[in-house]
């Protein structure tokens, strides 16, 4: 039996958007902030931030979905610490190998109808 | 009216409700002072966020197009902090369903859960069943020992299950 098709759906959004979001934001707060404060120079700011800005609101939306699927508790700190991952430089990497290793492997081996590889501790 | 008049007089509904107040709803959870705060929290957290939409619209409209996208992405978040309370409202409503699966202690072939929860070692629960079932399992004595066992092992499980229950849920809100 192959893993739920819906999960691994949401689970690739939800990981496409981390990168994207993450990439993004690495290059807002270390090329554009630094850019803005030294050289005055707004583009990179403008449009970056403003992108940065309409993906967050893409991840929150999935990794919400995603939390609800691999069944972590709404107001959990995990949860949150997933959700507020896209607004702080580097750590929706960290975030989403965590969340890939503590969460998402159980869940899609359990839809695959396999025991979880690992059991998923400090949910 | 014409149904009020027809009802029977003792029907005033006073003796449900009387029977009813026993037990609290699941609801009355919310109203604990924990709760509470984090209702306030809410609250605050999205009327926050409101007030920073206006305060991107005020600047947006003083002619920072920067601030155009945040003018629209702060209604956004408001919208859903308040997704997220629901939803964490409606978890708290129904742990009963995490707790059933819980429960649900996979016991060893021919062990019979213990009633009661196992609180009590129970020997005479299984005593008469296993020895009706176990036709060929060997003489009384034995059996009888079979049974002692299996109680205290019932009795065991149980016991884990109990303490387990609740695990794997963050406790932060209860």
């Amino acid at each position: 039996m192959d893993a739920d098709p819906r999960l691994a759906l949401v689970v690739r959004a939800y990981r496409a958007l981390a990168y994207v979001t993450g990439t993004v934001l690495i290059i807002l707060c270390f090329v554009g902030i630094p850019l803005q404060v030294f050289a005055n120079n707004l583009v990179i700011v403008r449009y970056v931030g403003t992108a940065h800005g309409i993906l967050y609101i893409g991840y929150v939306v999935v990794a919400f979905a995603m939390t609800r699927m691999v069944r972590m508790k709404v107001a959990s700190p995990g949860t949150v610490i997933v959700l507020l991952a896209g607004t702080i430089p580097v750590l929706t990497f960290i975030v989403e190998r965590w969340v890939t290793r503590t969460y998402i492997n159980p869940a899609l081996a359990v839809s695959a109808g396999r025991p979880a590889p690992s059991p998923a501790v400090g949910r | 009216m014409t149904d009020a008049s027809a009802a029977p007089r003792g029907s005033g509904g006073s003796p449900p409700r009387a029977s009813a107040a026993g037990q609290a709803p699941r609801w009355r959870v919310l109203l604990t002072p924990r709760w509470l705060g984090w209702h306030l929290f809410a609250v605050a957290a999205v009327a926050g966020m409101c007030w920073l939409g206006d305060w991107q619209f005020r600047r947006a409209m003083a002619g920072n197009t920067l601030s155009w996208a945040y003018t629209f992405e702060w209604p956004i978040f408001a919208i859903f902090g308040v997704v997220f309370w629901v939803k964490t409202i409606k978890d708290e409503l129904r742990p009963a369903a995490d707790g059933a699966q819980v429960s649900e202690v996979v016991l060893p072939a021919g062990a019979k859960p213990v009633p009661g929860q196992g609180t009590e070692l129970a020997e005479a629960a299984p005593a008469g069943d296993g020895r009706g079932a176990g036709g060929g399992r060997g003489a009384g004595a034995g059996d009888r020992q079979d049974d002692r066992e299996l109680a205290e092992y019932n009795a065991y499980l149980a016991k884990l299950s109990r303490e387990v229950r609740g695990h794997g849920r963050w406790h932060g809100l209860r």
